[in-house]
């Protein structure tokens, strides 16, 4: 009736999405979808240009949110009841060990996904000016990411995560001056304990994803503001190359031109001001290029959506999160090893504690951020950027390599046994 | 659409069975009290960590009261002299049957269903609420 | 690109929607639910009234659950164990055996895993028998189960466990504590005991390992003791009573269950057969103590105990400041007490003994009560291997008066003494002995050379 239709319109107050004019209100007039441009160009919609990296770490992180949030329910972070609530979600929560393994296969997939993110936009050259400040805080994400993981590696308080979480602050404290206090302000004592424990868990629910969340909004408000996702220009259509993009600053004030007003398009009254445009000027031939977010963006994000979402329920429907003895302090597994995305790191260790504990993660870290300030070449293409594919790729390869010595090929004293020999337990 | 409707409504139930505990860190809701024999007849044995009345009639047989007071939860104590249940804190009364007598008590005491278990105990079932004249013969 | 998509969507919703009731399905049919199932069947059989019966089959799958703040643990064994406390189950099939037997021992107040091991927490049948990886303590097997008797009965004699007695006994006896600390008291060549029971060592492991410590334990220094299967396996029962575990005070106060053995060795420590006989036997002072607790209540033997001029007044017979399970043990060792224990007791008092055999009395006891003999033998024989150690082996003591005067041996007791190497390159031997100046004190040593003094053989002649 009129009334169902009247509550109905004083919520979605939009045109109806079969128009244009619906398909843009429906992505500006909304909160949660107005981060996306109202259209989108057609080159960045390509699953082969971003594998939609990005969006499938962004939906890990969410359905980490839930998972950890429906887990709090039932876990006490202290250390003598902690085992016992991970041993009551394996066996008496409904849905307990689903939600739990959905929990850690995602934190691993999440891991994984953050690289193969930062890799891509690596390889697309996507770091280059105006996007440096965005790479940088991508690298700040990464680090979230890998703080997240590494607080929750502990809260099972079992074998694993007691001795994982020992090895990993101790290679930590080998950082010079400040090493040893941040290696005790982390475990709120000289040793992995019951302090240790809820600073972690304070760590991994509150403070590290409120950091997460806040650097990401400003990730995607960033992805706007430097002129959506980049592309790859030397392949548009030659034929109208004076109209493609400015990178930049036009070299003058670019002059303003007058358009002819379309019934399709919105106008807001905006201040005219004075200035140069930071961000990349978009010329009304160029519209052509640029599809609806509605429907082509949003159908393309919700299919990662849903195959990043059934991927990880399935495979929680048939592999459960493992859980080991409880914690205990004076049996040390031979050999200890830190969670799998620190293996790299513990195999440099072993070599060097300084050198591998502190210069090389260091220099690693620094190397990261600086890239888009290093790299002076402003062309994205790959063929002008040889150097730099191969020096990445290098870098990649060469951190896949130590991760994979540390998880199979180091048994008992970290003694080098090939996993063909001895059966070595791989790091989780 | 369906499938849209009930893939909701199988997650909602699922949420809301995930957030049910299926066991409880308290003390049970059913527990054994003893054998039948332990009991006297007449005045009723006060159980206070179950927060019980037992009440053993020579004819009638087994009866199980709460003790706890409908008003705010206080321990209510059972006075032989007028055969009642009187509550320290606002002066509740309550009849021998658990009826509301006098004071701020909505409803009346609560009876809990007792059975006779396979070796011989008596047991009570507080999650079971019965009338005031449920009686387990022995 | 326009259809295609929203059809890809669909059909990934579909999956998501059928792997979503994959979950729910899989959380809502837990292996439990058909044991309960089944036990129902099996109650509804017995059940004559139809009523009852269909009551009977409706009951809803539950998971139970007993909480034992006290012995820090919860079990939940009775999810599928349900007809342990059901007497009319004495023949039903496992898992719904009733278990007799039990005596105060209820499962609403013990539990199960505290005698049968497993994992209590679990609610399927590998991971609750515990027959997984990463948990230490699976069930025990039957041969085993009465050890976890003396996880709380720590004093005196186990009703029904005989094997706990004679382990205990063992280990007093053959010098264990020579080379193992029990409660602080012992040797550090060898692990602390005090635990063992927490170590998760298998039985069988620990029994093997009685039998032949070298071949179960590479390169450990532990001689072969050539203890028989049964003895075997007294030792490993005591052995797993060792756990030393925290427990509520209901469960650790029956850890003071007055033992008749305790209250005889009280009654020997007062010298009560000086006043009083037992069956004739003794003296004629106070009254004959057989039979005893048959006349009088445990409450009035308790009184005259602790003041006997309140029941008696005028009474010869002194006030003792005995605690209260010290006073309960005497009154379990008269309940039993016969005229033999009365001429035991005579017997072992024998003669007024010197100060010398005094001394030397009491170094026999030290020497037992330390483990001495572990390594020396209980004849001082010595002979336990000793790789790469002068002589090969841990010296006989029969003739050390022959290199040593007493205050070098004194010495040697105080301050430990590491064995000279046979081949100065070789490997350090694995036994030595340890210095005791912090266990004993100067006289308790005095008395032990005092011992060994007395047990010298003469020197063989060198001709």
């Amino acid at each position: 009736m009129n009334l169902i239709r009247e509550i109905w319109q004083s919520i979605v107050r939009r045109d109806p999405l079969s128009t244009d004019k619906g398909k843009s209100e429906l992505v500006f007039l909304n909160v949660w979808l107005h981060i996306h441009p109202a259209k989108v160009k057609k080159e960045n919609l390509r699953f082969r240009y971003t594998f939609y990296l990005g969006f499938i770490t962004f939906f890990l992180f969410m359905i980490l949110v839930t998972t950890g949030i429906a887990l709090m329910c039932y876990y006490r972070p202290f250390p003598p009841q902690a085992y016992q609530d991970m041993k009551d979600l394996q066996f008496v929560v409904f849905m307990g060990p689903f939600l739990r393994s959905m929990h850690r296969w995602a934190a691993h997939a999440m891991v994984v996904c953050v690289f193969l993110h930062m890799c891509r936009v690596f390889y697309s050259g996507s770091y280059k000016k105006p996007r440096q400040f965005n790479w940088v805080i991508g690298v700040l994400l990464l680090l979230l990411t890998l703080g997240l993981s590494f607080t929750g590696y502990l809260l099972p308080w079992d074998q694993l995560a007691y001795w994982a979480i020992t090895v990993g602050t101790n290679i930590g404290s080998y950082a010079p001056l400040v090493g040893g206090q941040v290696r005790e302000l982390l475990l709120g004592g000289h040793t992995v304990g019951e302090a240790a424990l809820i600073r972690f868990y304070v760590l991994h629910v509150a403070v590290l994803p409120s950091l997460m969340i806040l650097l990401t909004v400003v990730h995607f408000w960033r992805i706007r503001k430097d002129g959506g996702l980049s592309r790859p220009t030397w392949r548009l259509k030659p034929s109208r190359p004076e109209a493609l993009v400015t990178i930049g600053a036009p070299p003058e004030t670019a002059p303003l031109k007058t358009v002819p007003a379309s019934k399709d398009k919105t106008y807001g009254l905006m201040e005219v001001v004075t200035g140069k445009p930071i961000f990349e000027t978009i010329t009304p031939e160029e519209e052509e290029d640029a599809v609806f977010s509605y429907p082509y963006a949003f159908f393309r994000e919700a299919i990662a959506l849903m195959v990043t979402v059934t991927g990880i329920m399935a495979i929680s429907l048939f592999f459960h999160a493992p859980l080991e003895a409880l914690a205990n302090p004076a049996k040390t597994p031979n050999p200890a090893k830190a969670p799998w995305y620190f293996l790299g790191l513990q195999e440099l260790v072993s070599h060097s504690a300084l050198l591998g504990g502190v210069v090389a993660p260091a220099l690693m870290v620094l190397a990261l951020l600086a890239i888009p300030y290093f790299d002076r070449n402003p062309s994205r293409r790959p063929s002008d950027r040889k150097w730099a594919i191969w020096l990445f790729t290098i870098f990649v390869v060469v951190n896949l390599v130590l991760i994979v010595i540390g998880t199979f090929f180091r048994g008992p004293g970290w003694a080098f046994v090939p996993p063909w020999v001895h059966v070595v337990a791989g790091a989780e | 659409m369906v499938a849209l409707g009930s893939g909701v409504a199988v997650s909602l139930g699922a949420v809301v069975r995930f957030l049910v505990p299926s066991v409880f860190y308290e003390p049970p809701q059913t527990f054994k009290i003893g054998n039948p024999a332990d009991f006297p007849f007449g005045p009723p044995t006060f159980l206070a960590d179950e927060k019980i009345f037992v009440f053993r009639d020579r004819e009638k047989g087994f009866a199980v009261a709460s003790a706890v007071c409908t008003h705010l939860g206080c321990t209510v104590g059972y006075f032989q002299s007028d055969q009642r249940f009187h509550c320290p804190c606002h002066g509740s009364v309550f009849a021998a049957n658990g009826a509301v007598q006098h004071g701020p008590a909505p409803k009346a005491l609560n009876w809990f269903e007792v059975t006779m278990t396979r070796d011989g105990q008596l047991r009570v079932d507080k999650d079971k609420v019965v009338p005031s004249n449920y009686r387990l013969m022995v | 690109m326009g259809r295609r998509l929203p059809q890809i969507f669909f059909a990934l919703s579909m999956l998501a929607l059928a792997l979503i009731v994959a979950a729910v399905w899989q959380a809502s049919t837990p292996s439990w639910k058909n044991y309960q199932h089944s036990f129902l069947q099996l109650e509804a059989q017995e059940e004559p009234n139809a009523v009852t019966k269909a009551a009977v089959l409706a009951t809803p799958p539950q998971i139970h659950q007993t909480l034992l703040p006290g012995l820090q643990r919860v079990d939940r064994c009775t999810t599928c164990h349900l007809g342990v406390d059901d007497p009319t189950m004495k023949n039903a099939p496992e898992p719904f055996r009733y278990h007799a037997g039990l005596g105060p021992h209820i499962p609403s107040k013990f539990g199960c895993t505290i005698c049968h091991g497993g994992q209590g927490l679990a609610t399927d049948k590998d991971d609750a028998h515990g027959k997984v990886q990463f948990w230490d303590t699976p069930l025990l097997s039957k041969d085993y189960i009465r050890a976890s008797c003396g996880r709380c009965h720590k004093e005196g004699d186990v009703p029904g466990v005989p094997e706990l007695t004679e382990g205990r006994r063992l280990f007093e006896t053959q010098g264990c504590r020579g080379c193992h600390k029990l409660n602080g008291v012992g040797g550090s060549i060898g692990p602390d005991l005090t635990e063992e029971g927490a170590s998760h060592r298998s039985p069988d492991w620990l029994e093997r390992h009685f039998l032949a410590p070298n071949v179960v334990s590479a390169g450990s220094a532990m001689p072969n003791f050539h203890f028989d299967r049964e003895q075997a396996r007294a030792l490993t029962y005591y052995m797993l009573s060792l756990t030393n575990e925290e427990m509520g005070s209901y469960y650790s106060s029956v850890r003071l269950i007055p033992s008749p053995e305790y209250g005889r060795q009280l009654f020997v420590a007062k010298d009560c057969i000086v006043c009083h006989a037992i069956g004739g036997t003794g003296a004629k002072a106070g009254p004959d103590l057989l039979g005893v607790t048959k006349r009088h209540s445990p409450e009035w033997l308790d009184e005259q105990l602790v003041n006997p001029q309140l029941v008696y007044p005028g009474s010869s017979m002194p006030e003792y400041d005995l605690e209260t399970n010290a006073r309960k043990a005497l009154v379990a060792f008269m309940s039993s007490a016969t005229a033999q224990d009365a001429q035991n007791i005579l017997a072992h008092r024998g003669n007024a003994l010197t100060p010398a055999d005094v001394a030397i009395e009491a170094g026999k006891r030290d020497f037992a009560r330390f483990g001495c003999a572990g390594c020396h033998g209980t004849e001082l024989q010595g002979g336990v291997p000793n790789p790469n150690a002068q002589g090969g082996q841990v010296p006989s003591l029969l003739h050390v008066s022959d290199d040593y005067t007493k205050d070098e041996v004194i010495e040697i007791i105080r301050n430990g003494k590491v064995p000279p190497l046979d081949k100065a390159s070789g490997p350090t031997p694995p036994l030595y002995m340890p210095s005791w100046k912090h266990l004993l004190s100067d006289e308790d040593i005095h008395q032990l050379v005092d011992f060994l003094w007395s047990k010298q053989e003469k020197a063989k002649d060198a001709w």
